[in-house]
């Protein structure tokens, strides 16, 4: 399955789009995609401060609300990625 | 009575100081209280130039409402608010954020105003990357706000 992650703040440095997209086990979670966004990131980003962003962000429905780790995604869904906040 | 909430984009438009002590004007109100936030020129001995504010602009208005309106039922239901902040490319001076409140005495006010504040920085998802004299730019820490039992 392939989920959409629409990116916001310093997620914005994994890619030149609006939305980056990764490709999943079918029935993941959102656990599962924070251990995939994980590995993206080492493997694409290690000499970047964003290696504790899966652990540290969270997740938006397309509801705008926050999601667990146990929330079942669909196939091609769009949720955005939430980095730590800090307006003001 | 009321509440205005908004994300301004910056390079549409700035953050007005007139159109917030229009807004809150009331001869009801005996006391104004206003908060400007912005961007400042230093940060961490670094020399900042310029900060751009993400948003998640949906969430962001959502919250604002659901700050405004918890303010209200916290401390006085009779009171003006009104609540912007800059999205965008914003060089050092420029407002980044403008909460403005009239009420009826000041106690209200200070508190109000505070509570927005703060609350804005914990709840709203906005984001900003400094951008640095030496041609360097970097995206700020902040808060999480995944759901504290799952952080590892």
């Amino acid at each position: 399955m392939e989920i959409q992650i629409k990116l916001y703040g310093s997620s914005k440095m994994l890619s030149e789009n609006e939305t980056l997209l990764i490709k999943l086990p079918d029935n993941s979670n959102i656990g599962q995609l924070r251990s995939s966004l994980k590995q993206f990131i080492d493997e694409n980003y290690s000499k970047s401060n964003l290696g504790n962003l899966p652990n540290s962000a969270a997740f938006f429905s397309d509801r705008n609300e926050i999601i667990n780790d146990s929330y079942q995604l669909k196939n091609k869904e769009l949720v955005s990625i939430i980095p730590p906040i800090g307006g003001g | 009575m009321s509440i205005h909430t908004a994300l301004v984009k910056t390079e549409e438009q700035k953050i007005s100081i007139e159109k917030a002590k229009k807004f809150i004007g009331s001869e009801e109100y005996g006391a104004e209280s206003i908060f400007i936030g912005r961007v400042r020129n230093e940060n961490s001995g670094k020399k900042v130039t310029a900060v751009t504010y993400d948003a998640h602009d949906q969430a962001v208005l959502k919250s604002f409402q659901s700050i405004c309106n918890d303010a209200k039922k916290k401390f006085d239901s009779n009171v003006s608010i009104f609540l912007e902040h800059a999205k965008g490319y914003s060089p050092v001076g420029e407002i980044s954020i403008l909460i403005a409140i009239g009420s009826g005495h000041r106690d209200e006010a200070f508190k109000i105003c505070r509570y927005i504040l703060e609350e804005v920085k914990f709840q709203s998802p906005i984001w900003k990357k400094e951008h640095y004299a030496d041609g360097k730019e970097e995206w700020l820490p902040g808060h999480s706000l995944r759901p504290k039992k799952e952080i590892k």
